[in-house]
């Protein structure tokens, strides 16, 4: 295919035009715009969600959500959307598609045609997702879609199951994009370009590629049960007929753990790019870097049970689900430092990718930290399903995988697009941001400490107070994404002209060694790596 | 060019190959966990037949008490007869439940089981069971429903179980799909998917 497309495209200006061109494309930038387009309009949709749930949490009482189905079909529509369709798709989709091939000097994608499809797929599944939340009063199951509530008993209409067909649209999309990365990463590096010498994202995109191959299926598989289940009378997480719910848990936290580090390792690999080329250092331990992304990505496998503390397990069970889990401290302690060594003695600045990427190491401690509390079953058993898990995993995988989807735009954007953003209203809206998720988030810790549960739009009079605090913080993000919205839009309109590298000598990437914009084929003559430094 | 292309196919043939592998673990899950919770007795799945230490009757005695569930799908009155009883450890017992029709039409239903606490399971061995069996009971007729089980003595030697004194055997009657009595004994049914033999060889019980 490569060669074919070689030939087509000789001259170096032709290519197709029109909508053939994003249609029918089978280049890695056209496609990774793509999905990084599809993820602002789901972050778009999904944070509008969050918007409303926040305004019926700003005063006790209902305030204009009057159907609680309603209330349960935002919830899980909310996650959904963020899950699938705006941190994956930004960060493996699309800044994956797009820095892969040009950071390890490969023309393209392994299989082109493959990456087309997966895009496609996953642009299918978000109006399969759409549509279920419009269907017979949607999908109220939250993401973790446990039976029983999630049976037909329960949700009787076809929303469930419009939402289980989305998701394996978005699985079989994710696995295509898992196996086009490994390939191109393993078969196209340019000579020179060993596994040790590739820059710290695309071992993050590789790490998070095996982590969909292995978890996805088994999400695949679980969703098929429940779909079969809801349909044609097996009983696989059905009481009556002999199956068991808690299958299910197990079966949907196997993937779910790991999901969650697909989500926020491309973070970690972005985050190194960022900080190594604004402290003007090659980052610090990069074997170290690479390899606890590696066995982060290995002890996600083994944790899932930390999320059924409450389901039942025994002691001893229990016991060893706590030890793994706090083990995942060594590893991500190893990045944070090695992070603040690089840091430590460099030359430093501080351009809107390097604020966002310190502010994304100070929201994953803090969301670290919670963790590991909550890593403790005796301590989950009373935190379980309280806001204080909602505040942490916004923490950790939400707003910190945000955050480093920030770094990496305004870090990337000049190379995409050839155009400089406004430096001010950059910093602004970091400030703005982080200040928001900070006064969104951080009240929800003393809420759950307090006992207030998830997933219900009332609560008591006395968890008032920080949950008023907690929807100005909403309503300040909110404000600061429409300020994103202005900037991409100034970006586009008014900047400026960047050059091939626009960071000067902190960014030794080879995607800083194409023109910029990036032209629409790189590396027609293959970099020779055999002679310089290692990129990092 | 063409040794990449050639490398890039045998690549991905293989990253395929793992995918499928993922998914048959995932359906593999459903009998692996089944087999895992009648083995450890996870989840308060009891044991099936007789227990492994030839029984030694020991003077011992643990307190057995009865707990009935019926569906309320399910037009039935179903309750133990004795709400609880004092065994001797490794002495076979026998204890009965009714159940009676309150419906105007025969049903057919199946009773899934644990035992709590979820530990004592792998020590809490049931003989027979009308439990391993569907059960069809006509308009307005009453049954007693029979269980035999036998409690191993080794459950005083296990550090994590010699603190119990009572153990609780627990049912829940659901009807079988259409809730009519089958045609014969091979007529399976769609949504309990299995025939009395195959229930009797291989019960599924709740919560495993």
């Amino acid at each position: 295919m490569a060669n074919e497309a070689t030939a087509a495209h000789g001259s170096h200006d032709h290519h197709p035009h029109g909508w053939r061109r994003w249609l029918y494309s089978t280049n890695h930038k056209d496609i990774g715009t793509m999905y990084i387009i599809l993820s602002i309009v789901a972050a778009i949709i999904g944070g509008a969600m969050s918007v409303l749930i926040r305004l019926e949490l700003m005063y006790p009482g209902i305030q204009f959500i009057t159907d609680f189905q309603f209330y349960n079909v935002l919830v899980t529509g909310h996650a959904f959307l963020m899950v699938f369709f705006v941190v994956m798709p930004a960060m493996f989709g699309g800044f994956g598609n797009w820095f892969v091939p040009l950071m390890i000097g490969a023309p393209d994608m392994a299989f082109p045609r493959m990456n087309n499809i997966s895009f496609w797929l996953v642009a299918a599944a978000l109006v399969l997702l759409l549509i279920s939340a419009f269907t017979q009063g949607g999908p109220g199951t939250g993401w973790t879609v446990y039976p029983p509530l999630s049976n037909v008993e329960y949700h009787p209409g076809p929303a469930v199951d419009l939402g289980i067909l989305s998701l394996h649209l978005a699985g079989a999309s994710s696995i295509l994009g898992a196996i086009n990365l490994i390939v191109t990463i393993f078969n196209m590096r340019a000579p020179g370009m060993t596994m040790h010498r590739m820059p710290l994202f695309v071992w993050s995109i590789l790490v998070t590629a095996f982590l969909l191959l292995l978890a996805i299926p088994v999400l695949a598989g679980g969703l098929t049960m429940l779909l079969t289940d809801r349909n044609f009378g097996t009983s696989f997480f059905e009481t009556s007929g002999g199956g068991d719910p808690i299958l299910w848990q197990h079966l949907f936290w196997f993937f779910g753990h790991p999901e969650v580090y697909i989500i926020i390792i491309p973070g970690f690999g972005i985050i190194s790019q960022v900080i190594s080329t604004f402290s003007k250092k090659p980052i610090f331990g990069y074997l170290g870097m690479a390899y606890a992304m590696v066995f982060i990505g290995f002890v996600g496998f083994v944790v899932w049970a930390h999320h059924m503390y409450t389901a039942g397990l025994d002691a001893d069970t229990r016991a060893y689900f706590v030890a793994a889990t706090l083990v995942i401290a060594v590893p991500t302690g190893v990045k944070i430092f090695s992070w603040l060594a690089t840091m430590w003695g460099g030359s430093l600045e501080f351009p809107a990718p390097m604020l966002f990427a310190c502010g994304f190491i100070f929201l994953f401690v803090m969301g670290g930290v919670t963790g590991v509390a909550l890593a403790n079953s005796g301590m989950d058993l009373a935190w379980h399903d309280t806001y204080f898990v909602v505040a942490h995993f916004h923490y950790v995988m939400a707003i910190a995988a945000v955050l480093s989807i920030f770094a990496g735009f305004y870090y990337w954007i000049g190379k995409m697009s050839g155009r400089q953003y406004p430096k001010t209203l950059a910093k602004i809206h970091f400030w703005m941001f982080f200040i928001g998720v900070n006064v969104l988030f951080f009240p929800q810790h003393f809420l759950g400490m307090a006992g207030m549960p998830r997933r219900i739009p009332d609560y008591p009079d006395n968890y008032w107070g920080w949950n008023y605090v907690s929807s100005i913080g909403a309503l300040i993000t909110s404000i600061s994404t429409v300020l994103f919205l202005f900037i991409v839009w100034r970006t586009f309109a008014a900047g400026d002209k960047v050059p091939a590298n626009q960071w000067g000598e902190g960014a030794t990437t080879l995607e800083w060694t194409v023109d910029s914009p990036a032209p629409f084929h790189t590396h027609e003559v293959l970099p020779d790596m055999t002679v310089q430094a290692p990129a990092e | 060019m063409a040794r990449t292309h050639k490398y890039n196919g045998m690549t991905a043939a293989a990253l395929f190959a793992v995918t499928g592998g993922m998914v048959g673990l995932a359906f593999a899950s459903v009998p692996l966990y089944q087999l895992f919770c009648q083995v450890t007795g996870y989840g308060g799945t009891p044991k099936i037949g007789a227990i492994a230490s030839e029984a030694v009757v020991s003077d011992r005695v643990i307190k057995i008490r009865f707990d009935a569930n019926t569906n309320g799908e399910l037009p039935w009155v179903f309750k133990p007869k004795q709400r609880q009883v004092t065994v001797k450890l490794g002495e076979s017992r026998l204890a009965f439940y009714t159940a009676k029709n309150m419906g105007e039409r025969a049903v057919t239903g199946t009773a899934t089981y644990n035992v709590a606490p979820y530990k004592a399971a792998k020590y809490f061995s049931k003989i027979d069971c009308f439990c391993f069996s569907e059960q069809t009971l006509a308009p307005g007729e009453e049954l007693p429903m029979p269980v035999e089980f036998i409690v191993d003595p080794e459950i005083f030697n296990d550090p994590n179980t010699r603190e119990l004194r009572t153990i609780t055997l627990s049912y829940t009657f659901f009807p079988t799909a259409a809730g009519e009595p089958p045609v014969d004994d091979k007529t399976s049914n769609a949504r309990v998917h299995r025939t009395t033999k195959e229930a009797a060889q291989n019960p599924s019980p709740n919560s495993s």
